[in-house]
């Protein structure tokens, strides 16, 4: 009997956690080091652009990691940049796709809550998976996107061999 | 008409700026994502000294806008926003973000409502403002350390990473000391009887507070000698000497704080100093001018 009592709890917890297993789900998240590299890239093409920008990097929830403003770059640029990391993160896709459809006619795209449809903010995603997302502001639209993109490309080489 | 208008117009702007220039705008340091950046560094680095669990790091400008942020693995979310918050608190208001809370705590409620004009006002524990040369130029804020103490400890020490910034290249900047000289006439006349030429003690009272200067003058042998701090760099001048070091003192005295002196020594290295000669004579090692063929001067440098 008191062999078999540990026994049944093993049997017991292993029941459990194949349950729990059924409960949880695997995800990869950002860490901050990964999110500095990200930011490095984008801040290297920034920098050979001239550009003065806001350069930040959100997690899947959307949540400030990391943010550095360029020296002489406008203020306002700050919150514009977390809003457009955050928007493609909590949407999943770059923040481009809203300031087109407000462009092409679907007005209500402003009403999305938490977005801005704004040109700048790009998914990082990593194994198919959006795990944060890049915005960068403080000139052209073209140019922020083009810097953001150049940062979110680097998630590529954190997939796992 | 029209021509001379514009000429008029263009001097009198030209005469204007010279005279109004200095009353009217004001130079000022601002501070650089470069140095955001390393105020900072310094806060992880003091974060992960005392293992703190985690932590958001902020810092804005003098304006209270954001330069640069760092969230820390595994530090909560809420938190970088906070951080953000503490951080423009303290640089808008010039103050460090504890004396807010104590002042809600101590009764002033009204003073929460502060927020409504202020975007993110945020009175808690946290932040502190930087300083450059006396003004503010900024401020950092944490949060999402241990606790608020701790937050704000983290703060201070990246403000005040600031001040060990490095200018111009230049590592372990400090103030510069006054140059030393000492005329020829006084560095003799020190020699005849020894004195000291810089640091006017044994705890070395002198500005930089590392360096001792000696104008060493012997007529007859000296007792063991030991300095718990003190390295000796001697260079003989005039006659000769026996220098043993190392061995074992016997019947040690305590003469000062970290000084020892012995009448003897057992064991040991003998060496005869003549003219010319250097001797660097490490701090805990014990050293004895046995014999001394007088007039014996030596000028030391100990180094602390």
């Amino acid at each position: 009997m008191t062999t078999k009592l540990p026994l049944c709890l093993t049997m017991g917890m292993a029941l459990l956690a194949t349950v729990a297993q059924a409960q949880l789900i695997e995800k990869t998240a950002l860490t901050l080091e990964g999110a500095k590299k990200i930011a490095a890239v984008a801040e290297a093409k920034a920098r050979a652009e001239g550009a003065r920008v806001v350069i930040a990097v959100v997690d899947e929830g959307g949540s400030l990691l990391f943010l550095e403003r360029l020296d002489d770059t406008q203020v306002a640029s700050v919150n514009v940049g977390i809003d457009k990391a955050r928007t493609a993160a909590i949407y999943r896709r770059p923040s481009r796709v809203f300031e087109d459809q407000v462009k092409n006619g679907r007005v209500s795209a402003l009403a999305l809550h938490g977005a801005v449809a704004l040109q700048g903010g790009v998914p990082i995603i990593v194994g198919g998976k959006v795990i944060g997302a890049i915005g960068v502001s403080g000139e052209t639209p073209g140019q922020d996107e083009g810097i953001a993109i150049a940062g979110a490309t680097v998630a590529a080489s954190f997939t796992k061999p | 008409m029209k021509h001379i208008t514009a000429a008029v117009t263009a001097v009198i702007i030209a005469v204007l700026a010279s005279i109004s220039y200095a009353e009217s705008v004001t130079d000022k340091r601002g501070l650089t994502l470069e140095g955001a950046k390393k105020v900072i560094a310094a806060t992880v680095a003091e974060a992960k000294r005392v293992n703190a669990p985690g932590g958001s790091i902020a810092v804005v400008d003098d304006g209270g806008n954001l330069l640069a942020l760092e969230r820390l693995d595994q530090t909560f979310a809420a938190s970088a926003n906070i951080s953000i918050g503490k951080a423009r608190t303290a640089a808008l208001f010039k103050k460090p973000t504890k004396l807010f809370e104590d002042v809600i705590k101590g009764g002033r409620t009204p003073m929460i409502a502060l927020g409504g004009d202020l975007q993110n006002f945020t009175p808690l524990q946290g932040g502190i403002p930087i300083e450059w040369e006396g003004k503010i130029v900024g401020a950092v804020g944490v949060s999402g350390a241990a606790s608020a103490q701790q937050d704000e400890e983290l703060a201070i020490i990246g403000a005040k990473s600031l001040d060990n910034m490095e200018m111009a290249g230049m590592t372990n900047w400090h103030a510069p000391l006054p140059v030393t000289y000492i005329e020829s006439q006084k560095v003799v006349a020190s020699f005849t009887k020894g004195a000291v030429l810089v640091g006017e003690d044994e705890n070395m009272m002198h500005a930089a507070l590392n360096y001792m200067v000696h104008a060493s003058h012997r007529d007859k042998p000296g007792v063991v000698e030991v300095h718990e701090l003190d390295t000796d760099i001697v260079y003989v001048l005039k006659g000769s000497a026996q220098l043993i070091t190392g061995g074992t003192p016997v019947g040690t005295k305590t003469i000062a704080p970290h000084e020892f002196r012995a009448p003897t020594v057992n064991g040991g290295e003998t060496r005869s100093l003549v003219p010319g000669d250097v001797v660097i004579i490490p701090n805990g090692v014990p050293h004895w001018f046995k014999e001394v063929e007088a007039p014996f001067d030596y000028y030391v440098v100990k180094v602390r």
